[in-house]
């Protein structure tokens, strides 16, 4: 889901940065409230686990393999203002530290999977956790992917109609939504199951670890 | 019974015998760091080296190199006089049989342990091979290092020892002639740095092992290899004359200065301080 | 002001720069700017930002070419060739941007206006680092002790352990340094 730098326009960055901006503001003041003390080193962990979790290999059958982000993990078991910083910080982290991804991309990225995905999967958790776990956490992961790829899939087709130049050229990213939504978000539903499959058995360690350590 | 390949009397190692492992010049550049500059070195069947170097100097990474895992920025490495690279290591037999025959124990266990029982995690590699009387084997394993009582148990509840001793099993059991390992005793109680010395001790097998405990070297090998602070072998040799050189093993970061106080005389000199 | 923020300053304004500009030439100008900028790395520099977009923008470009062939557009007036040019060009440029940023700037010291936010950068990216080297030594012993290509089960076991790895390892982490800043009085200033 990593879009490079150059393929977003200012027209869109700019004010999905305002956006991020502010949610961003809004969510250390949130988890700040919520943990006091423990919040820095918590967010940290969260942080590093998320980068290091999208570095795992999911095998899939057939020999391929994808990466999977622990956000729908992180939103359900730390609250979804904490994984959406997490999240960004991450991303953050992938620009600035180690050149990979853009800065660009940066406030789409963190909006799409940090923002959306995060409250996508908790909305999920909250509404069917009580009826089902396992079907809730599947459906919290899958969802937490599947939702972000189809808003960065709109942000990139959208791209050739609001930035072109006189003639009708693309001036950033050259393809419209007919071929940005099929190429974008079909391969995530498949990554979303493996997405699915990590909030399962990932929420079952995390609560049995808790216990043993509370 | 499963046949005891590794006895307790060991041959001297054959002085003219063929190398085992060889390594000609090499060097491992990561980014824009320098990890090993041209080393140069062989070991020959049955010998034990030891290999010193403070951390950071880039012991872990030559073992990778040794275990065809990571191929060098410049230099060859051969087994058994068969260049190894994980290029070449894409051929099934080479692979198949280099992997059988030539073993690492990691310096974090957790690494290594991923089965559901430590009996799969020793069977592991015998499975792969296809070797018969699978729970013989197993079983001799888990004796001869002490985890007979743990085979039902999954691996990540075991201790640090005890994990230690199971990814041991788990390589043994494959009966490589080469064993390499990093910072065995790095996570180690006393107790079990004691067992561990006189366990591979007693194997019958070439092995490379790395340490920057210099009182634990002499027990770990006769032969040291040393790797300095920039990167380049600064020794290869008997590991006796290696203990008495403090001026290279100051140059290795090895040992250090600082002063003393007895009483109320002070005075400085040279020193190991040996921490787990 | 103190260097690194104006660096980070700089940079920001860099990028937005490279973005409004639409003209081969001035993007290409700014390239060989910033190529001049990092001095003796900029080969270096220039490589390792290829390498970095090379997969992605090939496959982009390539597709735009068919597309454009498929509605036979290289004879009409916008050509492709022109925008695959503007397009690789900038995605160079603000690539090479961020590596001699990355490569110039102390990230933390830019930042250092927020105590919270360099505390938490700085664990959290110490922390990623001990966890990628981690992750390297998880991937490279299942490639050790496999004789033949692991199968899928194992893979899954492998991926399954490192994972729980990671987590036990962060929530360890997260309770250790809580209790190192409390004794350092972090909390209290």
């Amino acid at each position: 889901m990593h879009i490079p730098d150059g393929f977003i326009s200012p027209q869109t960055y700019l004010p999905a940065s305002a956006v991020a901006a502010g949610l961003w503001t809004y969510a250390a003041r949130r988890v700040k409230r919520d943990l006091d003390a423990d919040t820095l080193p918590f967010l940290a962990a969260c942080t590093a686990l998320s980068f290091v979790l999208m570095m795992v290999a999911l095998p899939l059958p057939g020999g391929t393999t994808v990466h999977a982000a622990g956000i729908g993990l992180l939103a359900v078991s730390f609250g979804g203002w904490m994984a959406f910083l997490a999240i960004s910080l991450v991303l953050a982290m992938q620009a600035l530290l180690f050149g990979d991804g853009g800065i660009t991309a940066l406030p789409i990225n963190a909006l799409a999977m940090g923002f959306i995905g995060s409250f996508a999967a908790l909305a999920a958790w909250k509404a069917l956790g009580r009826w089902n776990q396992t079907i809730a956490l599947f459906l919290a992961g899958w969802l937490s992917i599947a939702l972000p790829a189809l808003l960065v899939a709109l942000a990139l087709g959208v791209q050739p109609l609001i930035a072109h130049d006189a003639q009708g050229a693309p001036l950033f990213f050259p393809f419209g939504l007919a071929v940005t939504l099929p190429a974008v978000v079909l391969p995530h539903l498949l990554v979303g199951l493996a997405e699915g499959v990590l909030s399962v058995l990932g929420y079952r360690y995390l609560t049995r670890l808790r216990s043993r350590l509370a | 019974m499963t046949e005891l390949r590794y006895r307790i009397i060991k041959p001297a190692p054959a002085q003219d015998a063929a190398p085992m492992l060889e390594v000609v010049g090499i060097s491992h550049r990561y980014g824009a760091a320098e990890i090993l500059r041209d080393i140069g070195f062989a070991i020959r069947p049955g010998e034990k080296v030891v290999l010193l170097g403070c951390n950071g100097s880039g012991k872990s990474t030559l073992l990778k190199i040794l275990n065809g895992l990571i191929a060098p920025t410049a230099g060859q490495f051969h087994f058994q006089g068969e260049e190894i690279t994980p290029l070449r290591l894409k051929a099934p037999a080479l692979h198949r049989r280099f992997r059988s025959e030539v073993a690492l124990l990691f310096q974090n266990p957790d690494a290594m342990l991923f089965n559901p029982s430590v009996f799969d995690e020793i069977a592991f590699g015998p499975r792969q091979m296809g070797l018969p009387n699978l729970d013989d084997r197993v079983r001799h394993w888990a004796d001869l290092v002490g985890v007979s009582q743990h085979l039902a148990r999954p691996p990540f509840s075991l201790s640090g020892g005890e994990k230690q001793k199971v990814c041991l099993a788990a390589l043994l059991a494959l009966e490589p002639k080469v064993l390499l390992l990093d910072e065995p005793t790095a996570a180690l109680d006393p107790r079990s740095t004691g067992w561990l010395v006189d366990f591979l001790g007693g194997l019958d097998i070439t092995t490379l092992t790395t340490t920057h405990n210099l009182s634990l070297a002499p027990e770990l090998g006769s032969r040291a290899l040393v790797l300095g602070e920039d990167h380049s072998l600064i020794h290869d040799g008997p590991i006796q004359a290696l203990l008495t050189d403090m001026n290279l093993l100051a140059a290795a970061n090895l040992v250090h200065t600082h002063r003393h106080r007895h009483g109320n005389i002070e005075h400085r000199h040279t020193h190991v301080h040996d921490w787990q | 002001m103190q260097r690194d923020r104006i660096h980070l300053g700089l940079y920001l304004a860099g990028v937005l720069g490279a973005t409004l500009i639409h003209a081969p030439a001035w993007l290409a100008a700014g390239l060989a700017l910033v190529l001049l900028l990092s001095g003796r790395d900029a080969a270096s520099l220039l490589r390792r930002a290829v390498l970095t977009v090379l997969a992605f923008n090939t496959l982009i470009s390539l597709s735009y070419l068919g597309m454009a062939w498929w509605q036979d557009a290289f004879t009409q007036a916008p050509s492709p060739w022109l925008t695959l040019l503007r397009l690789n060009l900038r995605v160079l440029l603000l690539t090479c941007l961020t590596f001699l940023f990355i490569a110039r700037t102390n990230l933390f010291q830019a930042l250092d206006f927020s105590k919270s936010l360099t505390y938490v950068l700085g664990l959290a990216y110490s922390q990623t680092l001990t966890f990628s080297r981690a992750h390297d030594d998880f991937r490279l012993a299942l490639a050790s002790r496999s004789l033949t290509r692991p199968s899928l089960i194992d893979r899954y076991r492998a991926s399954a352990a490192a994972i729980s790895w990671f987590i036990e390892k962060s929530l360890h982490a997260a309770t250790q340094s809580s209790q190192a800043l409390r004794s350092r009085g972090f909390f209290h200033d």
